[in-house]
């Protein structure tokens, strides 16, 4: 990627040239001299540094047990949310089995019809049909009704919050703190506090799911209103609307389709802590998976799983809809055909789907349209399972990998990083920050890492030690993802056939609950933390397919269509031209493929990956012991993530404005 | 504008359809769940419907399922089961929107016992279930058959003998498998304080845990770890016990102090069950059955076998047990 800049002529004045070389032997030098120090100081993170997290958050913990039916904060404010958010939650349940099965198709087939027409119709039908197919009828509705509550209450904080950060700067950095730490944070922290804050069951789902859910509500109403071309800002003006007319006449319906996109991410996030949040005891079909999980019958535990992702497919067509369709209809003000035509299957379809119901007192999902795929799955499992873990010709089977992995890979990497003195892992970040971004980001790289020495211990164990167990597994993930997805994403750039393959392998490794492919990835790997590199590569690949092979097919046409004209080879055109072109969305791509390790390799500490992500878990596991220790684990696992994010951020800008000047 | 007024007589219209269904269906729903609201009298009649938790593992699901068939055949109250998480459940032990549960292992809740039970007086002891429990060190039978000296500990610090349980993780020692880090465990300490070439490692789940389990069953590489009785899967793998050494005296304060120097076998552990305060003001008769109620190991045994061994739900185990053993519930009741 570097060869690209290079091969761009540069347009910088050699003074300015000279000014920057100076700068760099200054950088230099400074960045020695500090490794000098770090390896001649101390070794080991000093004691001193603890700053005591962790009896802090643990005494709140307590307080909070202690005081949630006396203090004013519970009685005042915390159990009528409570309250409220059950009687939301039944109450939506209700309606739901009130309408039943065929009313619930219905309505989501009519809802898809009007967002994006008869495919999006048949398809969210279709797919709402297969959760009854798959999974107990009732069970899926109970979900749906906590995912509709989350889903609305993450909008209704979401899109003003968007709003607020599109017009304050400052409001914007303070959020955008706050979202990524709420999307980074693991989830089994906030687990105890959200219970003894909101209670068990019900509302704790949804707090858990509305915290998880909301960052992608506010950051797209906030990136969709920023984009509102400014002339357009400028007719609304000279037409003199006031701010709030501004707002709701111009900019918001402007932003409409960034906003919808931002519904269907929060739809997509919160399905995907559904088995999560059942822990709470939800009794849904979250719970399914997890009991089924629990008892080794991953068949069983793939079906409910299944229905989830069906589900969160189904609501998926009936919102990304045709929303360009939408669009331009309000900008061009066209009349749209048999309106009333319309109305009347609008609202006859799902009366008579429900009407039907009644009559016919279909009262459950008939049970023989059911199919029990999980015999299927455990066949294949199975086999897969006898075929591959072991003697496989050439590369010996998944557990010769396993133990090549963890012998050859992640412990060098490990042993590497614990084997520096902890400042000299310091520097050298500060240092990486400095190359991409220059000072700033130096300090906040350097700043982030300093923080995870603060932490505290483990019993005897400092947390640094963790964090560097787990940044060793995070960076073998992250190289492992990226050299697999980067190909296929190209591929799939340039290949419909192969986009079209891969798609719907991709849905599913991205909607499915992780849990459902813990236990097969343990089949065939053992426990530790091969399964736990394995299991985030699963989850993080398919962003960054997505966004390669995105990027690769917005390269306007002109510029490769120039090169082949010179001549170009294929090979070449797509080396030289095509991939630089579309390398800020490559990079993009990388960067959430990132986020994804950091959040996976949290859940791996279910498959013997230890590191920080079994500390967050101890949080939830033993609360009244661990819940300090947990937080101090969960804070480790965000300043890693805001520190690796900075810096692919910076990466991605940084060289652009340097091509550009 | 015609198509936005439309779209927007469309929106009205469906509201107004989902706001008249949704009226419609409020009286008409839920009539499982409405039921007991309906026969509620106010005061602890004995009527009123409770909650009972049931914890991800067979034993206690069929302890809850037990008690709701006896109370909504013989008490008049309806009795929700609530499928939750150990920890979730003391939480809402101590709010009442858990009334009882049926299975605490005390070794996993000793802090929970002293916030809740000694400390805030929100939730009380209900008395011993009946079964005892035994959580301990366990290996599978065929490596005990070949190297006798691993029924002991003594046998595990030979380092060639521990060696054979090592894995990729463990490197040159052998692996000590922990398995969810919500059950107790003082594997670390008596590893460290007896000396043993081992390595700790947590599997993470119970079910990994199980899964490293059956691989070293089909592989015949032995593992060591942490398991207890009863567990299902006692009775699909031949599973011993690595004994270790008898509780000592400094053993038991080494628990009260948690100092770390632990270094013998586990306490049996003794199942009790668990209420809200507020329980027998709510429904006194339900309480008092409730205390009462024991079973044996062996009935636990036989009613947790028709599900895990027969396949039968735990709702439909509990009815076969129930109408099979009259005298035993019968007599808590009295």
């Amino acid at each position: 990627m570097a060869v690209s800049v290079e091969a761009l002529p540069t347009l910088v004045p050699v003074e300015v040239e000279r000014a920057r070389r100076q700068q760099r032997t200054i950088g230099f030098a400074v960045f020695a001299a500090l490794a000098v120090v770090a390896f001649v100081l101390v070794h080991e993170v000093p004691s001193w540094m603890d700053i005591g997290i962790q009896r802090w958050a643990q005494d709140r913990y307590k307080w909070s047990i202690v005081n949630r039916q006396t203090s004013p904060i519970f009685t005042a404010m915390f159990n009528p949310i409570s309250d409220l958010l059950n009687w939301s939650v039944q109450h939506v349940e209700s309606l739901l089995s009130w309408l039943r099965w065929p009313g619930v198709v219905a309505i989501t087939g009519v809802i898809g019809w009007r967002t994006g027409g008869l495919r999006a119709a048949l398809a969210g039908a279709a797919a709402m049909f297969g959760v009854g197919v798959l999974a107990d009828w009732d069970l899926a509705m109970r979900t749906l009704s906590i995912m509709a509550v989350a889903v609305m209450i993450a909008l209704v904080i979401g899109v003003p919050l968007g709003i607020w950060t599109a017009r304050s700067d400052r409001a914007e950095r303070v959020i955008r703190v706050l979202l990524d730490t709420a999307q980074v944070m693991p989830i089994f922290v906030y687990f105890s506090p959200v219970q003894i804050f909101f209670g068990i069951r019900f509302p704790a789902a949804v707090v858990v799911t509305v915290i998880y859910a909301l960052p992608p509500a506010v950051r797209l109403t906030n990136l969709g209103l920023r984009q509102v071309p400014v002339v357009m800002n400028e007719v609304g003006r000279s037409f003199g609307t006031t701010g709030r007319q501004q707002l709701f006449k111009v900019q918001l319906p402007l932003a409409r389709r960034t906003i919808l996109l931002g519904l269907n991410q929060v739809i997509m996030m919160a399905f995907g802590v559904v088995v999560l949040a059942s822990l709470l005891g939800t009794g849904d079909l979250g719970q399914v998976v997890v009991s089924n999980v629990q008892k080794q019958e991953v068949g069983k535990a793939s079906a409910a799983g299944l229905a989830i992702v069906l589900m969160a497919v189904a609501l998926d067509r009936i919102t990304t809809g045709d929303k360009t369709r939408v669009i331009s209809r309000f900008a061009r003000n066209l009349p749209r055909v048999k309106g009333r035509r319309r109305t009347i299957i609008a609202i006859g379809v799902p009366v008579a789907a429900i009407l039907a119901a009644r009559v016919f007192d279909a009262t459950g999902f008939p049970s023989s349209l059911k199919v029990d795929i999980a015999p299927t799955i455990d066949g294949w499992v199975d086999a897969v399972q006898r075929n591959l873990r072991k003697d496989v010709p050439l590369i010996g089977g998944t557990q010769a990998i396993n133990d090549f992995l963890v012998v050859r890979i992640i412990n060098p990497v490990r042993d590497l990083l614990l084997a520096l003195p902890w400042l000299a892992v310091v520097v050298f970040a500060a240092f990486l920050g400095w190359l991409v971004k220059g000072w700033r980001l130096a300090g906040a790289m350097g700043v982030c890492l300093l923080l995870i020495a603060t932490m505290g211990y483990d019993n005897d164990t400092v947390l640094w030690d963790h964090a560097m167990d787990t940044l060793s597994q995070v960076l073998v993930a992250i190289v492992i993802s990226v050299a697999i997805a980067l190909p296929l994403g190209m591929w799939a750039g340039r290949s419909d056939r192969v986009e079209r393959t891969l798609r719907p392998f991709l849905d599913i490794a991205q909607v499915l609950p992780q849990f459902v492919y813990l236990l097969p990835v343990i089949f065939l790997f053992s426990i530790g933390r091969a399964a736990g590199v394995v299991a985030c590569v699963i989850y993080a690949i398919p962003p960054c397919i997505r966004l390669t092979s995105l990027g690769m097919r917005e390269v306007p046409y002109t510029p490769r269509e120039a090169a082949i004209s010179f001549g170009a080879t294929p090979r070449q055109e797509m080396r030289n031209v095509q991939l630089p072109l579309a390398r800020k969305a490559i990079l993009l791509g990388i960067n959430q493929t990132m986020m994804m390790v950091l959040a996976t390799v949290i859940i791996a500490s279910l498959i013997g990956a230890g590191g920080l992500g079994l500390l967050a878990y101890r949080a939830a596991a033993k609360p009244g012991i661990d819940f300090g220790l947990g937080t101090a684990g969960g804070l480790s696992i965000v300043l890693l993530a805001i520190m690796l994010d900075r810096l692919t951020q910076a990466w991605g800008t940084s060289t652009d404005t340097e091509r550009v000047a | 504008m015609t198509s936005i007024r439309r779209a927007r007589r469309v929106a009205v219209a469906g509201i107004l359809l989902a706001t008249a269904l949704a009226a419609c269906g409020d009286d008409s729903t839920t009539s499982e769940s409405k039921a007991p609201d309906q026969t509620t009298a106010p005061g602890g009649s004995g009527t009123e419907a409770i909650t009972i938790a049931a914890n991800p593992w067979t034993g206690s699901a069929v302890n809850a399922a037990v008690a709701k068939v006896v109370i909504e055949a013989n008490l008049g109250a309806a009795v929700e089961i609530i499928e939750i998480d150990e920890n979730a459940t003391w939480v809402g032990l101590d709010d009442g929107s858990i009334d009882a549960v049926l299975e605490v292992w005390p070794s996993g809740h000793a802090a929970d016992y002293e916030t809740y039970i000694t400390g805030k007086q929100s939730v009380v002891d209900m008395g011993k279930l009946g079964p005892a429990a035994k959580i301990g060190w366990f290996v599978p039978k065929f490596i005990v058959d070949q190297h006798p000296e691993l029924a002991t500990w003594e046998g595990f610090q030979n380092p060639e003998l521990a060696k054979l349980f090592a894995t990729a993780e463990s490197g040159d020692q052998g692996q000590f498998t922990m398995g969810d880090p919500s059950y107790v465990t003082y594997d670390a300490q008596i590893i460290d304080n007896l000396g043993l070439p081992l390595k700790y490692v947590v599997a993470g789940t119970e079910a990994a845990l199980l899964t490293a389990i059956d691989q070293s069953i089909a592989d015949q590489k032995p593992i060591l770890m942490q398991f207890w009785k009863p567990h299902w899967k006692q009775l699909e793998v031949e599973l011993v016990e690595v004994k270790l050494p008898d509780i000592t005296p400094e053993c038991e304060a080494a628990l009260a102090s948690q100092d770390g120097s632990y270094a013998c076998d586990y306490p049996v552990d003794e199942l009790y069950k668990a209420a809200n305060a507020g329980l027998e003001a709510k429904n006194a008769s339900a309480f008092a059955m409730l205390s009462k109620m024991t079973l044996t190991t062996e009935q636990q045994s036989e009613i947790a076998g028709y599900v895990d061994r027969d396949g039968l739900t735990a709702a439909e185990a509990a009815k076969k047990w129930v109408d099979a053993n009259p005298d035993v519930w019968k007599a808590w009741l009295a």
